[in-house]
């Protein structure tokens, strides 16, 4: 099992012809460079040990192991085989470029099938796959051709290409490719000779290497981009637990269990190092034992032991007592109780946090004949295995329930944990149903059926199958998307702020459009028939940071409406953690740092500055609120202090800048909250009269007929262009 | 160097336990929460029932046990006080009530409490309440004066303060009305000051009009009083109603269940079933047992300067590149949107997969005093999802900073059993429902399927060995051993009591039950020369005599083959005792045992 890893060969087209585009679009050099570093990012993050090497062709030189007599040329091996890292990610990012060669497609694939071989004798691989990246732009010689596919089967190399346009197969489409998607970007101007003759030999290898589905795997580079986007969900090899399942003494059948379900964690955590050095070694952690005196008199960790609270009392029990009086059982068992009526167990009771799918023994006909008369007779008197389930001798015991399950190609029993005595709480709660207050009438109950039926999420489809349009199990958790993608980014691109959430993500987390647009109608009814009123809190316990948030002159509600990370945080500020103006919560420490008055303002205001330049240059909207808070603290500081100039003249660079920049959507943001120059009125210093204060805005509206619509949204890594 | 291991391997489990479990409650209401006993010692409560039944006393003081003992369990921090009324004799710190008898005050039980408890139960016990207090008049207000004094005296911030009395008289005065009426304004200035007044009855006919309904707090629903005076005259009723009342439930968190833009309504989540653990170690001092506290101090290894968190950062190391983030940006990470509920559609049940379970479902239940109106969309919305046998799904943060997660609401009806006492209240089920990642990809093998005359043989077997299965018929044996182990210690009892451990398989009553059918189902599914218990092949070598040094020969890999591994990034093909033993060599301390741990650190040693 230790030797299930793949290797697979990554081979770009990096010759001039790949660098052509279709007018608007990205050269097909750039979108293929793409798929690769998605795929090889995917890889490096889920640190599987699947090795990866990359060969390049259209190279300016060679370097290949065959290369002889003028043979495979212009093919340069890059990478060999082994697992991916960022240093490649950083090579791809910075020596990959195109070059002006161009070489036989059908020769790299030559020297891919070549590297496999020599690069994995003697190991064991579970998969070998060529990825060949090209736009086919170059006339292949097919008299290997046959050569090459019997070579391919043989060493059970799969293939996979990538190329700029989608390839149809022949009866479903005709001559004419691209039935299924008309005006499919990377189309161009139509197809070369060239191009035609090489999708002529791709579809001639991809379905002699597999008949059926061979030009599946036939990608086109927008498709690709699109599905590598997400980070590969965590793979977990399931791990096999042999037990018996025993029905009193003398009836066991052996089986086979695997979690099947349960809450994944990321396999790495966060290791704390020394700000200064980036080292962890340079941070030690230690603790200490300490006696409730007001001294807090230091005792040696040896001079303690351990007890327990019973109740009031405390009861000294050491460790080895403990071990010896335990409770101890004979370890791994599956034991039946009883059984008992599957609605006796409820949905709510269930505890834990996995599910277990017991199959029978491996290799063991009878004992899956035994197994699937269980399953069978659970099934058909709809009952339930109560079970005894222990994994192992450390493991404590649980009590749980099997269920049986009967699906087209197999049959298993689930079992998932049961609670306790201990373990249930006895809450009552009024009643709902009897309080004549809360008893909804008839029209409510109406609405709320409308709103019902308005927002289904399974439908019928045209087959008469209901067919589930949100489907939870289906979505990669948005926590480790998330987390990969600030990784990502930060190992790329150090030293910008973390970048807002990828759009695919968050829609993937929201309610269906077809539903929030058909639930628009029913849900104003439901707002009209239920009247809904916030309740005004009594005083609520301030915490000691409310309390803080207050005494130091908090701005009020407009500043910090709905962004939390304005909070301070009195531990952050007592303990003198803000050193700097940080990129996550920067009017926090901006304002910070001035109360503490430990740098000199002209200096923090710097600092500030700074940090709104990096939100800016990253044209979003939810950057430009920060910003626009940003400066707001600006403004209300300098006022505060006296000191308008700093504030004025960045106020007046940032105007100059607008049009060039593209920021007018900012500016209009500024206009719409009237954060106008620092005038005389509120600062002795200023040089700016009240009136000359209220112009600064008005004439922007010049500015705005004469720009251009803003740009796109820029892209991530182009993120500090601007500094 | 083991606290240091210690610390990397807390920090990151506390950060996993932080996400998954809804730790304690809700940070407005701290405190403890306390419960008086006022427990009728007249005559009548000693009378022995018919054919062998409890007294009423002896039920009283078996229901109380059991509240201290699973108190301990639950939440040892809880005060609790058992006053006796109707005594002859007196006994109350202020020794200024007589026919009162106070015999815990309010503190948090102990082994010594428990064991007091265990002394007046049975015919012994009697004797014993005889002799200590005896039974004689009775004066209800001084009784509640008493009991509200315990109160008074209590420095601690009570959350929540409940008074529960046990008595089979329904006129404790004898028709003396102005002591009823004294009593009356006492249990007013009572539940003034915020005590619950519940009333445990022990004995048909009760008249609770008689004297009591004025006493006792009006129940929460307003519905009708009905509901709960039906006297309870047996053991397991009583508990089950004690029980019922004693834990003042508790939110994890109070948050908007938005249906769309604008419609907030206000609900709590609360855990109705959470394992309950052991509980954790405290230090002790070796010299006299006193309790110490821990102090955790990070600081600069060479010059031994403490660190302050800013100068503190965090990295992970992913292909072999260290990524490095400020504290406060691995917080924002994991904030997606403020705590609430979103609504996203409604599916039918049979949609809920029962094997998408992650973790033990929470209870969601309307907030009226958040937001006005919220229990009446909330009970229209029960009303139909019940109805229309569908569930909501949800997009739900509990708390801050943490990542979302989908979950089924799935409408429960209220149901009460004979004794109108409430099994299931009414609100929703929260199921948490798995992502992609968390379902795992089997392979499941191929099977032979039973024949039917199999089957039936089976349905036999079942069928002889159904029970009745109910929630609570399970204690957790290795708790219970725990905890009179403790019990025993405390008490300094020779050996703890016996447990019975409840889950183990009664085999023999089994074979019993099952006689020739096991035999019958064995000749119809496996051969004679079948060996169900055997396994196919020997799954280890038998160990040489020499056992362990023998069985792991030292594994080592020269120097420059590592070196090569490491630059090439294929040490990972090395096996953890290989990966431990090369850092053993190169003198590499490692945090810990994981493979990429030490991968990581040998990397960074080959690297230099």
């Amino acid at each position: 099992m230790a030797g299930a890893k793949s290797a697979s060969v990554l081979c770009l087209d990096v010759g001039f012809s790949m660098s052509n585009s279709a007018p608007g679009e990205e050269p097909h050099f750039e979108l293929a460079k793409k798929v690769i570093q998605k795929f090889v990012q995917r890889q490096v993050f889920a640190e599987t040990k699947d090795e990866l090497a990359l060969v390049l062709f259209g190279t300016d030189s060679t370097k290949n192991s065959l290369d002889q007599d003028g043979q495979y040329q212009n093919i340069t091996v890059h990478r060999h085989l082994m697992i991916p890292d960022f240093e490649l990610l950083e090579e791809i990012e910075n020596q990959v470029h195109p070059e002006n060669q161009q070489a036989d497609w059908l020769d790299a694939l030559v020297v891919c099938m070549d590297l496999l071989q020599t690069e994995t004798e003697g190991k064991k691989y579970d998969r070998l796959n060529i990825s060949l990246l090209t736009d086919l732009n170059t006339r292949a010689s097919s008299e290997q051709i046959d050569v090459i596919i019997e070579n391919l089967k043989q060493a059970g190399i799969t293939l996979q290409f990538f190329l700029p346009f989608p390839v149809e197969d022949d009866e479903e489409s005709g001559r004419d490719a691209g039935r299924g998607s008309p005006g499919h970007p990377g189309m161009g101007k139509g197809l070369s000779d060239e191009q035609k003759s090489s999708v002529d030999i791709v579809k001639h290898i991809m379905l002699n290497l597999d008949e059926e589905n061979g030009l599946d795997e036939v990608y086109s580079f927008r498709n690709a981009i699109e599905q590598l986007c997400m980070f590969k969900r965590i793979e977990r090899k399931p791990m096999a637990w042999p037990c018996q399942l025993t029905i009193g003494s003398c009836l066991p059948i052996r089986i086979i269990g695997y979690k099947a379900v349960t809450e994944e964690r990321l396999k790495k955590s966060w290791t704390t190092i020394d700000a200064q050095s980036n080292k962890k070694d340079d941070v030690k952690r230690e603790t200490v034992y300490c006696l409730d005196d007001d001294n807090e008199t230091e005792v040696q960790k040896d001079d303690t032991i351990q007890g327990f609270r019973y109740g009031s009392d405390i009861v000294p029990f050491s460790k080895v007592d403990q071990e010896q009086m335990k409770y101890k059982h004979d370890g791994k068992c599956f034991a039946v109780l009883g059984f008992t009526k599957q609605n006796t167990i409820r949905r709510h009771h269930f505890m834990g946090t996995q599910v277990i799918k017991v199959f029978s023994a491996k290799d063991d006909e009878h004992a899956g004949v035994a197994l699937s008369a269980l399953i069978r007779a659970l099934d058909e008197l709809d009952m339930v295995a109560i079970v005894r389930y222990a994994y192992d001798r450390r493991s404590n015991p649980q009590v749980g329930a099997a269920f049986p399950c009967i699906k087209k190609d197999h049959e298993c029993l689930i079992y998932v944990q049961l609670p306790f005595m201990e373990d249930l709480r006895h809450f009552s709660f009024p009643s709902l149903e009897n309080n004549k207050k809360f008893t909804p009438s008839d029209a409510q109950l109406s609405a709320v059926d409308s709103l019902i039926d308005s927002m289904m999420l399974s439908e019928e489809n045209d087959n008469g199958e209901q067919e589930d349009m949100f489907k939870v199990h289906h979505i990669p958790n948005p926590a480790f998307q998330r987390h990969f993608q600030c990784l990502h980014h930060r190992a790329v691109s150090p030293g910008t702020p973390l970048p807002p959430m990828e759009a695919w993500l968050k829609a993937a987390l929201e309610c269906p459009e077809v539903i929030a647009e058909r639930c628009q109608g029913p849900l104003e009814e439901v707002k009209r028939k239920f009247p809904l009123t916030e309740v005004e809190k009594k005083k609520k316990l301030k915490t000691s940071a409310q309390i803080f948030g207050k005494d130091s002159g908090e701005p009020d509600a407009k500043m910090a409406k709905g962004d939390e990370e304005e909070d301070y945080n009195l531990a952050d500020i007592a303990e003198g953690s803000v050193t700097s103006v940080g990129s996550v919560a920067p009017t926090k420490d901006f304002r910070t740092l001035i109360k503490k008055k430990c740098l000199p303002f002209g200096e923090v205001c710097q600092q500030l500055i700074c940090r709104l330049e990096q939100l800016l240059s990253n044209k979003n909207t939810s950057y430009f609120m920060k910003s626009i808070t940003c400066i707001l603290a600006f403004r209300e500081q300098s006022v505060e202090l006296g000191d308008a100039n700093l504030y004025n003249g960045y106020l007046r660079s940032l105007k100059k800048s607008i049009p060039n920049r593209g920021l007018e959507v900012f500016w209009d943001l500024l206009v719409q909250d009237a954060v106008t120059l620092i005038s005389k009125d509120e600062v002795k210093g200023s040089s700016v009269s009240k009136t000359e204060a209220d112009q600064f805005l008005v004439t922007e509206e010049k500015i705005k007929e004469a720009a251009a619509p803003p740009a796109d949204t820029g892209d991530v890594d182009d993120l500090l262009d601007m500094m | 160097m083991a606290e240091w291991n210690k610390f990397y391997h807390n920090e990151d489990d506390e950060e996993e336990q932080e996400e998954g479990e809804q730790s304690g409650g809700d940070s407005k209401i701290t405190g403890r929460d306390s419960l008086v006993f006022l427990v009728d010692a007249s005559k009548e409560m000693f009378i022995n029932g018919e054919d062998g039944q409890l007294s009423k006393f002896d039920m009283t003081m078996q229901v109380v046990r059991n509240v201290y003992t699973s108190k301990i369990i639950s939440s040892p921090k809880d005060l609790m006080a058992l006053v006796f009324y109707g005594t002859e004799q007196s006994k109350d710190p202020s020794k200024s009530f007589k026919h009162v008898y106070v015999y815990h005050d309010l503190d948090s039980p102990g082994a010594k409490r428990v064991q007091d408890v265990d002394a007046l139960r049975g015919l012994k016990g009697a004797q014993l309440a005889a002799e200590t207090m005896g039974s004689g008049k009775t004066s209800f207000s001084d009784a509640l004066w008493c009991c509200a004094n315990l109160y008074s005296d209590i420095k601690l911030r009570l959350s929540h303060k409940r008074l529960m009395i046990f008595t089979c008289r329904d006129e404790p005065h004898g028709g003396d009305s102005g002591k009823d009426r004294q009593a009356r304004t006492k249990a007013g200035d009572l539940k003034e000051t915020g005590i619950v007044i519940d009333l445990m009855h022990l004995l048909k006919p009760f008249d609770v009009a008689a004297f009591f309904r004025d006493i006792i707090s009006p129940p929460e629903d307003e519905s009708e009083l009905g509901l709960q005076l039906e006297p309870c005259e047996k053991l397991e009723d009583l508990n089950k109603r004690v029980r019922a009342k004693k834990l003042e439930k508790r939110a994890n968190a109070r948050i908007h269940l938005c249906l769309g833009e604008g419609v907030n309504v206000a609900v709590g989540l609360y855990s109705t079933v959470k394992a309950a653990r052991k509980p954790s170690p405290i230090s002790l001092y070796r010299e006299t047992n006193e309790p110490v506290h821990t102090k955790t101090r990070t600081f600069h290894t060479e010059t031994g300067s403490l660190l302050l968190p800013s100068e503190i950062k965090k990295s992970q190391v992913y292909g072999k590149k260290q990524i490095v983030m400020e504290r406060d940006e691995v917080d924002a990470i994991k904030k997606f949107e403020d705590p609430a509920m979103f609504l996203i559609g409604f599916k039918p049940m049979e949609r809920l997969k029962r094997h998408h379970h992650i973790r033990p479902a929470e209870f969601l239940y309307p907030e009226e005093d958040e937001v006005k109106g919220s229990a009446c969309l909330f009970s229209a919305l029960l009303t139909k999802c019940h109805e229309r046998n569908v569930f909501a799904l949800c997009r739900c943060i509990s708390r801050r900073n943490i990542p979302p997660r989908f979950v089924a609401l799935v409408p429960q009806k209220e149901e009460l059993d004979e004794g109108k006492v409430q099994i299931s209240a009414s609100g929703f089920h929260v199921i948490y429902l798995p992502y992609a990642d968390d379902i795992r990809t089997l392979d499941p093998p191929e099977c032979p399927t039973a024949s039917q005359s199999q089957v039936d043989k089976m349905k036999e077997i079942v069928s002889k060995l159904r029970f009745k299965y109910r929630s609570d018929d399970f204690e957790n044996p290795a708790l219970q051993q725990q905890y009179r182990n403790l019990e025993a210690l405390a008490l300094d009892m020779m050996a703890p009591e016996d447990t019975e451990d409840l889950i183990m398989p009664k085999v023999e009553q089994m074979n019993d039950r099952l006689g020739p059918l096991v035999q019958e189902f064995k000749d119809l599914v496996y051969p004679a020369d079948y060996n169900p218990e055997g396994k196919p092949a020997a799954k280890r070598k038998p160990a040489d005599a020499g056992g362990g040094a023998e069985k792991k020969p030292k594994v080592e890999v020269p120097e420059d083959e590592l070196r090569e591994r490491a630059q090439n990034g294929t040490l990972g093909k090395l096996t953890v005792p290989v990966l431990k033993e090369a850092c053993k060599k190169f003198g590499v301390h490692t945090t810990g045992n994981k493979k990429q741990e030490l991968i990581d650190a040998l990397v960074a040693q080959l690297g230099q």
